[in-house]
């Protein structure tokens, strides 16, 4: 028998601000409703964070939250270890910007030095982006899909050599409004679109648990998913944001 | 930096004059007009666009109209309006006439909003104002209130509203400001950042509400640390390890429909408004109408005979079908709204117009798996976002409706024996209210 597929929620109460617990009761029900035993660890601050996990996810948050989790998750220790291992990290909007090499906080623009895991930096934009987003994501094989969502950040981040964009924006600012969106360095990736992004984007959900299993998983027919997905691209494309 | 401080008003103190009193005669007539033309034209109250106009001709009327009054203030995310009206039903209680009390409310409690209802009744001498939190700082700047009862704090429309701090320290500097002279405030002791922002007040009464939403709740607002959150005697109680700011003994207390005073008596609320969250707030309502010099019995009579806050839990017919509505605008909202609809089939309303938040990620803060094994309808123009919530949450038997209207008149609701709960976002609730009459 195999273990069943580890899913660390990391600082729900930190980083979770925009319901962004939605995407591990994504990724686990898509497991379970393929019969696939999973375990979802909720990891608050002061707990210890699992070294076996084989998902991590990060969501998003204030920045008081953001210099605290850095700091708690370089004390634990154990988020690099399983990464070492081969886990799969996904972090969202605060939770993609602690991934990278600095990030500011604060009135004054204070820098703060993230996770080191994604070669990204990420400065006080000119304006806040709020709104729908809608970008294109390629994979490796060349196929595509569009991914639809909502960001709210005053963060833009600029990516470094090692780091690669996740998607291209159709509609929306993403990275630094340069169309670049999200930023993906081995098994760690990042992205804008807060909160429960895999509820609108299944193909993402299932990659993230494709790349964690090492297996490929067969598609689930969910057509509210569909339909919903079928508005919220029609809608951004009209021009709503 | 994923947050950003929301910009603050700054205001000095106005001292009303002959001439801004003609100026503010000139405005309110004005207003009044504006009010009589959008009512005529079909676009609700008029209330928002009096305001609006008034303050557009005489910016220093907001001032005016507060000078001269006992004001009690009532703000915070989420119960702003019930509490109102609980305050204002107690104060009436024992006033001469129902006219000396004045209160906005029909929820307008943005500046205009509270100017508008002040403009309306010039001879009342004590006025209940539903503040928004955001302005708060300026009536107590202004208007010098008695009381300043504040409810909670909770994230709510994040696409506007960026840190939820930032409001609270402006509350801080406002009281800070006012030092000596500034209004007792009534504050919830179980929510850290209302403790932090009431702090500097010159005399808090503290309740412990028994508030059970903690999830906004996870870093110090004085200091950043991660607070520690224990139970003692089966309630909550939250500290800070590393700097002072820890959860303050209570004055008032809240167990049940029992209320218990700083002087040692209990009390028991005879609410017709439901649920825990409600009995919190008529705590705050009760605290601050004692202030206000109401005896506690009388207090208690008057908040007896609230049953429903510009709307809030009326039972109204839509489309034929028996309803009550119940309104969420938040996920603290939620979590305390959900448990109230227990009706089968339960109907979800949900929008992201901008008066909801345009962003539904909140829905995934919300524990909808609670429905499992219920019918729900959803409806609302985001009703599809909800679906895919309910499917995540294995609730199976789910109608996608969009039209409000459309929705009440669904086979499921044919022929029940109760009415059905409906639990909404603020844009669908006020249609809700109109669909049934009610507004
Ligand atoms: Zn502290």
């Amino acid at each position: 028998m195999t273990r069943p597929v580890k899913i660390a929620l990391v600082y729900q109460s930190l980083l979770g601000i925009y319901g962004d617990r939605g995407n591990a009761t994504v990724l686990g029900k898509r497991l379970q409703w393929r019969g696939i035993d999973h375990e979802l660890v909720v990891v608050e601050p002061g707990d210890a964070v699992p070294a076996d996990a084989s998902i991590y996810l990060l969501g998003g948050g204030e920045d008081m939250a953001q210099v605290s989790a850095v700091s708690a998750l370089q004390t634990d220790g154990n988020l690099f270890r399983g990464l070492d291992e081969g886990a799969v990290l996904f972090a969202v909007c605060a939770g993609y910007q602690i991934c990278g090499k600095t990030f500011t906080v604060g009135d004054r623009d204070e820098v703060i030095e993230g996770l080191g895991l994604l070669d990204v930096t990420t400065e006080r934009g000119p304006q806040r982006a709020v709104g729908e987003i809608l970008t294109r994501w390629s994979r490796a094989d060349g196929t595509t899909s569009l991914i639809t969502g909502f960001e709210n950040h005053g963060g833009y981040t600029t990516l470094g050599q090692d780091a690669n964009p996740l998607a291209r924006v159709v509609v929306g600012v993403g990275n630094a409004n340069d169309g670049s969106e999200g930023a993906v360095q081995g098994r760690v990736i990042g992205t804008y679109p807060h909160g429960p992004v895999l509820a609108r984007n299944p193909d993402l959900a299932d990659h993230l648990l494709e790349l964690a299993t090492g297996t490929t998983l067969e598609p689930l027919d969910k057509p509210e998913i569909e339909r919903l997905r079928e508005q919220r691209i029609e809608a951004v494309q009209r021009g709503a944001r | 930096m994923c947050g950003m401080a929301v910009p603050r008003h700054r205001s000095t103190r106005f001292t009303p004059g002959i001439f801004s009193r003609f100026r503010l005669q000139v405005a309110t007539l004005a207003g009044r007009a504006a009010a009589t033309a959008s009512r005529l034209a079909g676009r609700g109250s008029g209330a928002s666009i009096r305001g609006q106009v008034m303050l557009k001709l005489d910016p220093s009327a907001f001032a005016t109209l507060l000078a001269g009054r006992r004001i009690a203030c009532v703000s915070g995310t989420n119960g702003k309006t019930t509490t109102t009206h609980l305050l204002t039903a107690a104060l009436r209680r024992v006033a001469a006439d129902d006219e000396d009390v004045v209160t906005n409310a029909d929820g307008a409690n943005l500046h205009h909003g509270i100017a508008s209802a002040l403009s309306e009744h010039r001879r009342a001498l004590v006025a209940v104002l539903e503040t928004d939190e955001r302005v708060v700082p300026s009536v107590v700047d202004k208007g010098d209130p008695e009381v300043l009862v504040l409810l909670n704090f909770s994230r709510d429309q994040l696409d506007r509203h960026h840190e939820i701090k930032a409001l609270g320290r402006g509350w801080r500097d406002a009281l800070t400001k006012a030092g000596d002279a500034g209004p007792v405030v009534v504050a919830n002791a179980c929510d850290p950042l209302v403790v932090w922002s009431a702090q500097p007040a010159r005399r808090v009464v503290w309740i412990d509400t028994g508030d059970v939403w903690g999830q906004d709740a996870a870093l110090c607002p004085g200091c950043g640390a991660v607070l520690t959150h224990r139970q003692v005697d089966g309630r909550g109680h939250w500290d800070c390890p590393a700097c002072e700011l820890t959860q303050p003994q209570p004055d008032y207390r809240v167990d049940g429909d029992t209320v218990s005073d700083p002087n040692g008596h209990s009390w028991t609320l005879e609410l017709q408004v439901p649920g825990r969250f409600n009995r919190a707030n008529a705590a705050c309502a009760f605290a601050a109408a004692r202030i206000m010099g109401v005896p506690p019995r009388e207090a208690l009579e008057g908040m007896a005979t609230v049953t429903a806050p510009a709307g809030r839990f009326a039972t109204t017919t839509i489309s034929g079908t028996s309803a009550r509505l119940l309104l969420a605008k938040n996920p603290a909202g939620w979590a305390e709204s959900l448990p109230l609809a227990t009706s089968d089939p339960v109907v979800l309303a949900i929008n992201a117009a901008a008066a909801d938040g345009r962003d539904v990620s909140w829905m995934w803060d919300v524990a909808y798996e609670q429905l499992v094994g219920r019918r729900v309808i959803a409806t609302g123009p985001r009703a599809q976002d909800m679906a895919v919530r309910l499917a995540y949450a294995e609730v199976e038997d789910v109608a996608v409706v969009e039209d409000l209207a459309t929705a009440f008149a669904h086979p499921w609701l044919a022929g029940l024996d109760q009415p059905v709960d409906v639990v909404s976002t603020y844009t669908p609730f006020q249609q809700l209210r109109k669909l049934g009459g009610l507004a």
